[in-house]
C-alpha cells in the first residue's frame, strides 16, 4: 500500500472527528488508524498529537504497550497461531515453526518477502477443543498438523475464504413451519465449519422448499462435538447431529423432513438414493443422538452440569430479545426496580453468597456495598470481559451467547450501587463478542432498557463498550481502569480500591462477566436457591473451559464442590488416547497444577487455594503422562513474563530471571542449587509484586516444584521423563522402517537422506526436532529418545 | 488521627500519611528509589517494602496509607531480605560500572577518569588534587608504577590504553613547573606519630598524616630518605629530582626526618614507643630487619598485621609495605601508607572513619558496538607519545590530548546513586540474579547538559513525569514488561525531549542513568 501524506492526514482527521480529541480517546483512535492502514504510520501518530490533547509521550507509551498495535506494515493476510494452553500441549510451537519455515521467515521477521502473510502469536483464540488452532484473517483452522500448514495456506489463498457470505435466514413466509433447526454459532462452532454447514443448509432448504426455522444459537458448550446441529420437530424428541459436514446436511434434512412438491420429492429421493450408493460403505463422520438417550457422549457431557450463567444454552438466539424475555429475561431487573430498594438488592446478593468469578473470589455483595456506600453523584459499573488467560474462553462464550443476561446483571448492579454509567471492557481478540454486545445494547436502547429512564422508572443507566487492545494485565481492575482512561495498562497500588476511587477517580464497581451473568438468576430463583448450590464457602456454579487431553472438551458449568475426577472422568469422558491422567492445570497463568493424588479434590475457592492452585477465571487443562511439568511451568511463566506491564521490579525482572532458570533446567543445564534459587525467587516475587499478576505468576512454578520436584531433578540430571523438552531429546528411526521415504520427503531440514526401500536414518546435526517425520511415518518407526 | 505500630513503637499520625512517612517520624529510615517528594507516588522499585505483622504480607511503604491498628515491621532480617532481593534484581538488569576498571585495578584506587576529565579541561591543579586523594607520590610513581590501570583500560584493546601513568606524573610535574604551593592548611591534632622507614609506604603515610594535622617524625637507617626507591632503583628509571621533589614536599608540610638512625629493639621500646602517640612501621624487606625487633611475632613467617587496617598485635603500632608482604608494588605500598594513616586517626580518636561505598557494579568487557558507544565521548586515535620519550613525559598540550582519549567508564553519580548506596547498605550481591545475557549498553550524549545511559535506568518514571509537565515532546515509556525502556517519542533526540527539564530530571534520577555532563560529584 502506498500511503500519501494527504491520505494519512485526511484519514486521521476523520477518525479524530469521530473519536474525539481528549486524551482518553487515544486507544480507540489508534485502533481506528490501524484498522485503516493495517499498522500505525508515524506520520499519522504525529498528526494525532497535533490536533488532539494526546501528547507524543502518551501516544508512544500506549502504542508500544498494547500488543494489538503494529508499527510496521503487515502482510495482506495475518496468520494468528493460537498459543493458548490447550494448543500448547498439542504442539502449537511446532505449528508456528512450521509456518515460519513455510514462509521462509528469518529470525525476528514476521512478514514474508512478498508481503502476503504476517505471522503472529496470539494468547488464546478460545477454540481450545480444536487445538492446535490457527486463524488466517477471519478463517479459523483447527487440529493443525505441522506438515499440513503449507496446504492450509494454499487452501486459504485458493478459496479466498475471506469473503463474508453471511446471510440471515428466517422462517419462510406464508406457510406453516415444519420445525426448527438449531446451529451453534459460537466461535468454536464457526471454527469447526458450522458456517459452511449453515450455508449448505440454506441451499438445501431453498431447493427443497422445506419450511423450517433455522436458528443460530450461541455456544452449546459441547465444543468437542462441533459443528453441531439440532433438529426439533413438533411431536418428536429433538435429535442432535454432532460433527456434521456440509456434504452430509442434505441426507440429515431429508431424513426428517419431506420436500415440498411432488417433483421435488421425487428428484430428491432419487438423488438421495443415488448418493447413498456412492457413499455406501464409507463411514459417516457425523453422529446422531437423540436428546432422550442417556448414554451418549452429549448426555454424559451435559449430565453433571448445571446451567445458571449458561441457562438455556444451545436454545436461545443470542440477540433475540423476545426469546430472552420469554425465558424470564428482564423480570429480575423489573423486580429490583419495582419491589426492592437498592440496599435490598445488595442484601440479596450478599445473602446468595456470590463471589467474584474473575479469579480471587472476593464476595460480590461486599463489593457492591462498598460502592453503594460511597457518597458520590457519579459512579461506574464495569464489566470485565478482558479474559486473556490462555486456555480460557468462558467470558467470550457468555458475551457471545447471552448478551442480554450480562446487560441485565449490570443494570441491576447499577441500580443497587447508584451508578448511572456502565462500561463493557472486552478484549479486542473477541470481535464476535463485541458485535453481539453492540447489537444487544442497541436493542436494549430501542426497548427502553438502557438510557435515561430504564423500564419507565427514574433509574437511568447507559452502557458503552471499550475494546481492549491486547494486554493480559488489563484484566487487573486498576490496570483496566487506566486503560479506559487512555493510559498504559499499569496497575496501581490498592488501596484506594476502585470501589472508592475508580474510573475518573469515582467509585467504580468492577465485576467479571460471569459474575454479572449469574445475577438475574439469583433474583428470579431467590438467593437461597443459589446459596443451596455449592459448598460452604463457594456458592453456585462455575464455568470452566475444559480442554487438553480429555476425550470431550468444551465449556462446562458445574456446581461448586464437584470433584476433579467427576469433571475429567464423567464430563470429559476420561483421558484421550488411552494415556494416563497426570495433572490438571487450573486457573491459567495464575493457577497451579494439581496432581493425580488430589483427583478427588472438591473444586471451590478454598480447596484450590489449599493445594496451591487458584480458580483463576476457569481454564481447566487436563494433562497426561506425555506432558512435561517443567514445560508447563515454563509455558505459563513465559506468558506472564511476556504480559508483565514492567512496572514493578519483582514482576518485571523476577519473572524474567525465573524464566531464565527454567530455561536452563529445560536445556539440561540446571544445577541442584538452581532449584533452591528458583524457589526462593518465586517466593519473593509472590510476596513482593505490586499486583495480582506478579503475585500469582510464580504459582505454576511453585505448584510444580511442590508436586513434581522429581521431574525437575530428572532434568537436572539431563533427562526429560516425558520426552517433551527438545534440547534433551533426539529422534531416531528403528528397523521397522519400510523405506517408504515419506519422512525424507517431508523433512524440512534435509536431515533424512532419501533412500527408497532402505531403512532411513536421521542426521541429528541437521535435525530441528519438528516432529514431522514421526507424524508422517506409516509404521511408527520414528522414535523419540 | 490514625494510630499504628511500627517496629513495636506506637505512633499517631494524620490520616492519609503513608507508612513510610510515619516510619520517618519515628526516625526509621526506609530506603526508596522511585519515590520522590513532590511527585506522584507509583511504586515500582519495591525496595521500600515493609511487612504487615498481622496479615503476614509485604507491601511498598511509600504508597500505603496508614490505617488504624496497623502493626508494621520495618526493620527485620526478613524485611531486609526482600529489599535486598529487589536490589539484586535491579542490579541484574543494570549495565554500568560504579567505578571504572582502571580505578578498580589501581592498588591505590585513584579516581583516574576524574583526573582525565580535569586534565582535558585544562584544570591541572584540580587534577593533581584528585590524584593526591589516593596517591601521595604521583611524580615518583609516574616513573616507576607498573600501571595495572593501563592494562585494565577499556581503550587498550581498541587502539591502546590511555597513558594514565604519564598523565598522573604530569599533574605533579606541572605543579612543580608552576611552583604551585602544595602545602595544605590543616588543623593540628597535637598528636605525634613515628614512621620507621622512608620508602613509598612510609612517605605516603607521612603525607596523609600531615594532611590530617598530625605531627610526623620519619626514621631511616640510610643517610637519605626514599628507601628502596633511592637505593634499588637506578636514576635512569627514577630521576632523583622527582624523588627529591616529593620528599621535599613532605618536609615542607612539616615532617621531621631522622636519618642515619637504625632502630634497635631497645631504641624502639625506650625512645619511640613512649615518645609517640602511634607508630607506623614501613621498614621494607624483612630479611634486613625482622619484625621481632619491634616486639612483634610473624606467624607462619608473615601475617602480623591486619590486611585491612594494618594494625599489629601492639596497640598503636601499624605495619605497611614490603615488610608485611614481599615484592609489593610501590603503588600498593603507598596505598597502604594512606590507609594506615587514616587508621591512626581512628585509633587516636582524632578522626571518624570515612564512609566509603564499597559496592561496585561491574559488567565486564565491552562488545564492539558498545565500544562505539563509549568512544563517543573521547577523541579518536592511538595513544599520544611524549615527544622526548617516556622519561621526558608530557607537556601540557600532550597531556590534554592524552586525557581526552579517556572513554569515561566510571559512573557520574558514584556518590549519590541510590542503587549503589542501598546495595552497599544491604550487602547486595550483584551476581545473584544475573541473566544469561546482559543488555547492550548505550550512551546518549546529544544533550548539552546531560548524558543518558538507558541501561542504568530502573524504570521509575520520574523523568517521564517531570518532562510531561513542561516539555512539548518529553520522555515516555516504550514497550512493556522486561523490555520496557524510557525513551523519546518518535525517535527524536533527548536534546529535543528535555529542552527545559533536563536538570530536574538528573536531580530526580535515582541512578546514574541521567547525569550532568560537566558536574562532578567528587571534586575535591
Amino acid at each position: 500500500m502506498n500511503l500519501s501524506h494527504e491520505h494519512i492526514i485526511k484519514t486521521v482527521e476523520q477518525i479524530v472527528a469521530k473519536r474525539g480529541t481528549s486524551a482518553d480517546a487515544a486507544i480507540p483512535v489508534l485502533q481506528d488508524i490501524q484498522q485503516e492502514f493495517n499498522y500505525l504510520p508515524d506520520e499519522a501518530l504525529k498528526h494525532v498529537c497535533e490536533i488532539t490533547e494526546i501528547t507524543p509521550s502518551r501516544i508512544t507509551g500506549i502504542s508500544t504497550f498494547y500488543s494489538q498495535f503494529r508499527h510496521q506494515p503487515a502482510g495482506k493476510h495475518i496468520i494468528r497461531v493460537c498459543t493458548g494452553t490447550a494448543c500448547h500441549v498439542k504442539g502449537a510451537s511446532r505449528v508456528y515453526d512450521a509456518i515460519a519455515r513455510e514462509l521462509k521467515l528469518a529470525d525476528n521477521q514476521v512478514t514474508d518477502s512478498q508481503g502476503t502473510f504476517t505471522l503472529e502469536k496470539v494468547a488464546c483464540l478460545g477454540c481450545c477443543t480444536l487445538a492446535p488452532v490457527i486463524k488466517i484473517d477471519e478463517t479459523t483452522y483447527g487440529h493443525i498438523l505441522p506438515e499440513k500448514v503449507g496446504e492450509i495456506m494454499q487452501d486459504f489463498l485458493s478459496k479466498n475464504l475471506n469473503t463474508n457470505h453471511r446471510k440471515a435466514s428466517g422462517p419462510k413466509q406464508g406457510s406453516e413451519s415444519m420445525g426448527e433447526i438449531r446451529i451453534g454459532l459460537g466461535s468454536c462452532c464457526v471454527a469447526s465449519g458450522s458456517e459452511e454447514v449453515r450455508l449448505e443448509l440454506d441451499k438445501i432448504l431453498a431447493e427443497t422448499k422445506i419450511n423450517v426455522n433455522v436458528k443460530q444459537v450461541g455456544c452449546v458448550g459441547v465444543c468437542n462435538q462441533v459443528p453441531i446441529m439440532e433438529i426439533i420437530k413438533p411431536g418428536q424428541e429433538p435429535a442432535f447431529y454432532a460433527k456434521i459436514k456440509p456434504s452430509e446436511v442434505k441426507e440429515v434434512i431429508l431424513s426428517h423432513f419431506q420436500p415440498v412438491g411432488f417433483f421435488n420429492r421425487l428428484k430428491n429421493s432419487f438423488v438421495n438414493s443415488f448418493e447413498k450408493v456412492v457413499v455406501e460403505g464409507e463411514e459417516k463422520s457425523f453422529r446422531k443422538y437423540s436428546s432422550d438417550q442417556r448414554d451418549t457422549p452429549i448426555s454424559e457431557f451435559l449430565g453433571p452440569q448445571m446451567a445458571i450463567a449458561s441457562e438455556n444454552r444451545g436454545v436461545v438466539k443470542p440477540c433475540d430479545i423476545i426469546e430472552y424475555r420469554a425465558g424470564g429475561g428482564f423480570t429480575a431487573l423489573k423486580k429490583c426496580l419495582d419491589k426492592l430498594t437498592p440496599q435490598e438488592v445488595v442484601d440479596e446478593i450478599t445473602k446468595s453468597g456470590l463471589r467474584g468469578r474473575g479469579g480471587a473470589g472476593f464476595p460480590t455483595g461486599r463489593k457492591w456495598q462498598m460502592v453503594k456506600d460511597q457518597h458520590n453523584e457519579e459512579k461506574y459499573v464495569i464489566c470485565n470481559g478482558d479474559e486473556g488467560d490462555p486456555g480460557a474462553f468462558m467470558d467470550r462464550m457468555l458475551l457471545e451467547s447471552y448478551p442480554f443476561r450480562i446487560i441485565e446483571g449490570m443494570l441491576i448492579a447499577g441500580y443497587a450501587t447508584g451508578a448511572r454509567n456502565g462500561v463493557f471492557y472486552i478484549r479486542a481478540e473477541y470481535p464476535l463478542a463485541v458485535k453481539r454486545i453492540n447489537e444487544a445494547l442497541l436493542i436494549c436502547r430501542e426497548n427502553g432498557l438502557i438510557g435515561p429512564s430504564v423500564m419507565n422508572t427514574d433509574f437511568s443507566f447507559d452502557i458503552r463498550i471499550f475494546e481492549g487492545a491486547g494486554a493480559f494485565v488489563c484484566g487487573e481492575e486498576t490496570a483496566l481502569i487506566a486503560s479506559i482512561e487512555g493510559d498504559r495498562g499499569i496497575p496501581r497500588m490498592r488501596p484506594p480500591y476502585p470501589a472508592v476511587q475508580g474510573l475518573w477517580g469515582k467509585p467504580t464497581l468492577v465485576n467479571n462477566t460471569e459474575t454479572f451473568s449469574l445475577v438475574s438468576w439469583i433474583f428470579r430463583h431467590g438467593a437461597e436457591s443459589f446459596a443451596n448450590t455449592g459448598t460452604a464457602g463457594s456458592k453456585g456454579t462455575k464455568v470452566f473451559a475444559l480442554a487438553g487431553k480429555v476425550n470431550r472438551g468444551g465449556l462446562i458449568e458445574v456446581p461448586m464442590g464437584i470433584t476433579l475426577r467427576q469433571i475429567v472422568e464423567e464430563i470429559g469422558g476420561g483421558i484421550a488416547n488411552g494415556r494416563q491422567f497426570k495433572a490438571v492445570q487450573i486457573g491459567g497463568p495464575s493457577g497451579g497444577c494439581i496432581p493425580a493424588s488430589h483427583y478427588d479434590l472438591p473444586i471451590d475457592f478454598e480447596e484450590l487455594a489449599k493445594v496451591g492452585a487458584m480458580m483463576g477465571s476457569g481454564g481447566l487443562i487436563v494433562l497426561d503422562d506425555t506432558d512435561c511439568m517443567i514445560d508447563i511451568a515454563h509455558y505459563f511463566l513465559s506468558f506472564t513474563q511476556d504480559q508483565s506491564c514492567g512496572r514493578c521490579t519483582f514482576c518485571r525482572i523476577g519473572t524474567t530471571r525465573m524464566l531464565g532458570l527454567l530455561d536452563k533446567i529445560r536445556h539440561g543445564k540446571g544445577k541442584p542449587d538452581d532449584l533452591v534459587h528458583l524457589e526462593k525467587l518465586a517466593e519473593s516475587t509472590r510476596q513482593g509484586s505490586l499486583c495480582g499478576l506478579g503475585k500469582t505468576a510464580p504459582n505454576p512454578v511453585l505448584s510444580t516444584l511442590k508436586y513434581f520436584r522429581d521431574e525437575y531433578e530428572a532434568h537436572i540430571n539431563g533427562h526429560c521423563p516425558s520426552g517433551k523438552c527438545l534440547p534433551l531429546i533426539t529422534y531416531s528411526i528403528t528397523d521397522e522402517c519400510i523405506g517408504c521415504t515419506k519422512c525424507a520427503q517431508r523433512c524440512p531440514s534435509d536431515a533424512i537422506d532419501f533412500k527408497p526401500y532402505e531403512i532411513h536414518a536421521i542426521d541429528m546435526e541437521k535435525c530441528i526436532k519438528c516432529d514431522i517425520c514421526r507424524q508422517v511415518c506409516p509404521v511408527d518407526a520414528v522414535k523419540v529418545v | 488521627m490514625t494510630k499504628l505500630k511500627i517496629d513495636n513503637t506506637t505512633i499517631e499520625v494524620a490520616e492519609g500519611t503513608t507508612v513510610m512517612q510515619a516510619a520517618a517520624a519515628l526516625g526509621i529510615a526506609i530506603p526508596a528509589m522511585c519515590w520522590r517528594k513532590g511527585h506522584s507516588c507509583h511504586p515500582s522499585c519495591m525496595v521500600c517494602m515493609v511487612k504487615d505483622a498481622d496479615r503476614g504480607n509485604f507491601f511498598a511503604s511509600c504508597a500505603m496509607p496508614v490505617a488504624d491498628g496497623m502493626n508494621i515491621i520495618a526493620t527485620s532480617e526478613e524485611v531486609n531480605d526482600i529489599r535486598r532481593e529487589a536490589l539484586e534484581l535491579l542490579l541484574s538488569d543494570h549495565v554500568g560500572d560504579c567505578e571504572a576498571p582502571c580505578t578498580l585495578s589501581c592498588p591505590a584506587g585513584m579516581d583516574i577518569p576524574l583526573m582525565n576529565r580535569l586534565l582535558a579541561a585544562g584544570e591541572f591543579e584540580k587534577a593533581l588534587k584528585v590524584v593526591r586523594e589516593e596517591i601521595a607520590l604521583p611524580f615518583i610513581l609516574g616513573y616507576i608504577c607498573p600501571a595495572p590501570c593501563e592494562k585494565a583500560c577499556r581503550r587498550k584493546p581498541i587502539d591502546g590504553a590511555v597513558s594514565i601513568c604519564l598523565l598522573k606524573r604530569f599533574t605533579a610535574q606541572e605543579a612543580g613547573r608552576r611552583n604551585a604551593n602544595l602545602v595544605p592548611e590543616v588543623i593540628r591534632t597535637g598528636k605525634n606519630i613515628a614512621i620507621i622507614g622512608t620508602g613509598p609506604a612510609g612517605l605516603s603515610a607521612a603525607f596523609y598524616l600531615l594532611r590530617a594535622g598530625h605531627g610526623c617524625t620519619l626514621f631511616d637507617k640510610n643517610e637519605e630518605a626514599g628507601g628502596a626507591m633511592r637505593y634499588n632503583i637506578p636514576a635512569e628509571k627514577l630521576p632523583r629530582e622527582a624523588l627529591d621533589a616529593e620528599i621535599d614536599g613532605i618536609r615542607k608540610m612539616g615532617a621531621v626526618f631522622k636519618l642515619n638512625t637504625p632502630i634497635t629493639p631497645a631504641f624502639f621500646e625506650n625512645h619511640i614507643i613512649p615518645a609517640f602517640d602511634a607508630v607506623i612501621l614501613s621498614t621494607g624487606n624483612r630479611n634486613q630487619q625482622p619484625v621481632e625487633d619491634f616486639g612483634l611475632t610473624a606467624h607462619n613467617g608473615h601475617e602480623f598485621a591486619d590486611k585491612k587496617t594494618f594494625k599489629t598485635a601492639r596497640p598503636g603500632v601499624f605495619a605497611v609495605g614490603n615488610m608485611i608482604r614481599e615484592y609489593e608494588m610501590a603503588v600498593r605500598a603507598s596505598a597502604q601508607g594512606r590507609i594506615a594513616s587514616a587508621e591512626v586517626g581512628i585509633y587516636l580518636n582524632t578522626h571518624a572513619p570515612v564512609k566509603k561505598l564499597h559496592f561496585n557494579s561491574l559488567f565486564g568487557h565491552l562488545t564492539k558496538p558498545e565500544q562505539e558507544e563509549y568512544l563517543k565521548e573521547s577523541i579518536p586515535g592511538p595513544p599520544v607519545e611524549p615527544e622526548g620519550g617516556f622519561m621526558a613525559g608530557f607537556d601540557a598540550g600532550q597531556a590534554v590530548a592524552g586525557a581526552k582519549r579517556c572513554m569515561h567508564c566510571d559512573c557520574r553519580k558514584p556518590a549519590s546513586c541510590k542503587l549503589r548506596i542501598y546495595a552497599d547498605e544491604y550487602g547486595a550481591n550483584r551476581k545473584r540474579h544475573l541473566g544469561p545475557e546482559r543488555k547492550a549498553l548505550t550512551r546518549s550524549i546529544h544533550h548539552d547538559l546531560i548524558v543518558y545511559e538507558p541501561e542504568k535506568c530502573i524504570r521509575c518514571g520520574l523523568c517521564v513525569e517531570i518532562s510531561a509537565k513542561e516539555e512539548s515532546l518529553g520522555l515516555t515509556y516504550i514497550g512493556r514488561g522486561f523490555d520496557v525502556r524510557i525513551g523519546v517519542p518518535f525517535s527524536e533526540t533527548i536534546a529535543e525531549a528535555l529542552a527545559k527539564t533536563a536538570a530536574d530530571c538528573v536531580n530526580a534520577c535515582p541512578t546514574g542513568a541521567m547525569a550532568f555532563k560537566d558536574r562532578e560529584e567528587r571534586i575535591v
